[in-house]
């Protein structure tokens, strides 16, 4: 298997992914690299799989062919065993939050500690409480998240994908709903955890001038694929036609912006034109 | 998928069921698993348990006196109403007893567990948990499944303790039968094994599977949307139901 014999600087490795949801072919041979130790941002429309893309590296989904090796692991392969033993070393933040709505705040961020530790409880504090600070949240400790706000709701999330200190975290959207405080705070929270503990972080988002600010690269997909990729800064003017339309932000273009359909005319009822 | 055999509602309930007991083995293989989250069961068995305590306690109670007033008049006929207590207990403990309240725990504790697991999947938390490397099935399935098991047949015992004492009430303090025969009669009759273990645990115990079992894995698979949620609720009542009755008939048929 050569996904295994990945070079140590890459920490993820994706080769020829093929996936097919509903007839749809979401992926079509895409190959990625992600660099260990930098943050490398995927942008691309909604809708062409960047959600699925994640989960097919954290192993909650998995394609119709190719393969997937993180930190020389190929995910498809794993028992649920091995794969619960990577995903330990990886954190990862839901576009809706996803925290347990049994708990408050704090034993949200505490939750991962206490499944997997035995820590004793001053120190659970002390970890979480510096997480919960990092995000600064530590006076809403006691809310429910029904209390929260979606952008607090989302750095509370981003409190607990952190508390392991992983050696991979995967934002999915961190920045819809933050003001720009809090959007200052989590790009810093970013660039901090990369710089200080080498954290490799994957980044799904919309923001250009945000990403511009922690990114060391962009990858931008479309139709199965990855179509451009390149520098946060130069990736506009590549002069590649995706990139134009993409950062243009233009309807016509490479990039589809209707979900494939049929004809438009017979949908509504008109007669065919004649030829 | 054959899209004729989705459309067919005897196939579909069929492969539900096949389904469903593919489920079990799953959830019955997380249990060992779950011993770490024993607290969890605890729990769970608070909430399905305890909180379902006033309603089978009332509806024990007036099941009991109901009984114990339509046996009286049709005891009286044939001047036998000194068998009214006899009578009562058999019906609780062989029948009423473990039916009725696994048809109370289904509509109490079974939707509430439904609903719950089903909002959980909606917003993510079973997929966060699974990230978290947290297995769902051993974290939120089996302690559900487990305090099901456990409280039904405490239940059971509640809503039999509380039927009798009905049917006393009514037949005793109201209608004058004597205290001493309503019990004494009572006692000679009902038999240890044949009617208490028979009857209410082992009814009980298989109802709680059933119920519980049936919850969890309408939760576990609604859609995760409103509209799904609200079906996996409904569906978890109508099959428990139908199970309950159709178990009963098997259970009496065997064990009696
Ligand atoms: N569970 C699923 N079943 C079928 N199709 C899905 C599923 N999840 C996503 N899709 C489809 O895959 C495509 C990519 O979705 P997603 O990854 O959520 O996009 P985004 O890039 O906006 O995050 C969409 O066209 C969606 O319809
Ligand atoms: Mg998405």
């Amino acid at each position: 298997m050569n996904a295994a014999a990945s070079p140590d600087d890459t920490l993820i490795r994706i080769r020829g992914l093929t996936t097919v949801l509903n007839g749809k072919k979401v992926f079509d041979a895409l190959d990625l690299d992600i660099p260990r130790g930098k943050i490398t941002a995927i942008m691309g429309p909604s809708g062409t799989g960047k959600t699925t893309l994640l989960k097919h590296i954290t192993g909650q989904m998995h394609g119709d062919a190719g393969q997937i090796a993180v930190d020389g692991k190929n995910v498809p392969e794993l028992s649920r065993e091995a794969l619960y033993g990577l995903r330990e070393k990886i954190g990862y933040l839901f576009q809706n939050s996803a925290l347990l709505t049994d708990f408050d705040v704090f034993e949200n961020v505490a939750f991962p500690l206490r499944q997997h530790t035995r820590l004793p409880e001053v120190l659970i504090r002390n970890i979480v409480l510096t997480k919960l600070q990092a995000v600064g949240l530590r006076g809403a400790a006691r809310l429910m998240p029904s209390e929260l706000s979606g952008g607090m709701a989302r750095r509370v999330a981003l409190a607990r994908a952190i508390v392991f200190d992983p050696m991979l975290i995967l934002y999915d959207e961190p920045f819809v709903g933050l003001d720009p405080i809090a959007l200052n705070q989590v790009l810093k929270l970013i660039r901090t955890l990369n710089e200080t503990l080498g954290i490799t972080s994957v980044l799904v988002a919309h923001e250009l001038s945000a990403i511009q600010r922690v990114a060391d690269r962009i990858c931008l997909i479309a139709n199965g694929k990855i179509v451009a990729e390149g520098d946060p800064h130069g990736i506009e003017n590549d002069g590649s036609p995706w990139t134009r339309q993409f950062f243009g932000g233009e309807a016509d273009g490479p990039v589809p912006f209707q979900y494939p359909a049929g004809d438009y005319a017979e949908a509504l009822g008109f007669p065919r034109a004649k030829a | 998928m054959n899209a004729r055999v989705d459309d067919n509602v005897v196939s579909r309930s069929l492969a539900q069921i096949g389904e469903c007991g593919l489920f079990l083995l799953k959830v019955l293989a997380a249990i060992p698993r779950s011993g770490r989250y024993a607290r969890e069961t605890v729990r769970q068995l608070w909430f399905v348990g305890a909180m379902s305590l006033t309603i089978i306690m009332t509806c024990g109670l007036f099941v009991g006196m109901v009984l114990g007033l339509q046996l009286y008049h049709v005891l009286s006929i044939f001047g036998g109403t000194a068998a009214t207590g006899t009578v009562v207990a058999l019906s609780i403990y062989r029948e009423l007893g473990p039916v009725v309240t696994a048809l109370l725990f289904a509509g109490r504790a079974g939707t509430a567990v439904t609903a719950e697991i089903g909002l959980m999947r909606a917003t993510d938390q079973i997929a966060a948990m699974e990230l978290m490397a947290v297995d769902p099935l051993a974290y939120v399935a089996a302690p559900r499944f487990l305090a099901g098991l456990i409280a039904m047949p405490l239940l059971c015992c509640v809503f039999c303790a509380l039927g009798i004492f009905g049917g006393h009430l009514v037949g005793v303090s109201w209608l004058g039968i004597d205290n001493g025969t309503f019990w004494s009669n009572m006692t000679d009759t009902v038999e240890v094994w044949q009617d208490i273990v028979n009857g209410v645990i082992w009814k009980s115990l298989a109802f709680g599977a059933v119920v519980a079992l049936i919850a969890v894995f309408q939760g576990y698979t609604a859609p995760p949307t409103s509209e799904g949620v609200a079906y996996a609720t409904t569906r978890t009542v109508v099959a428990s139901s139908i199970a309950i009755l159709a178990l009963d008939f098997v259970l009496t048929a065997f064990l009696m």
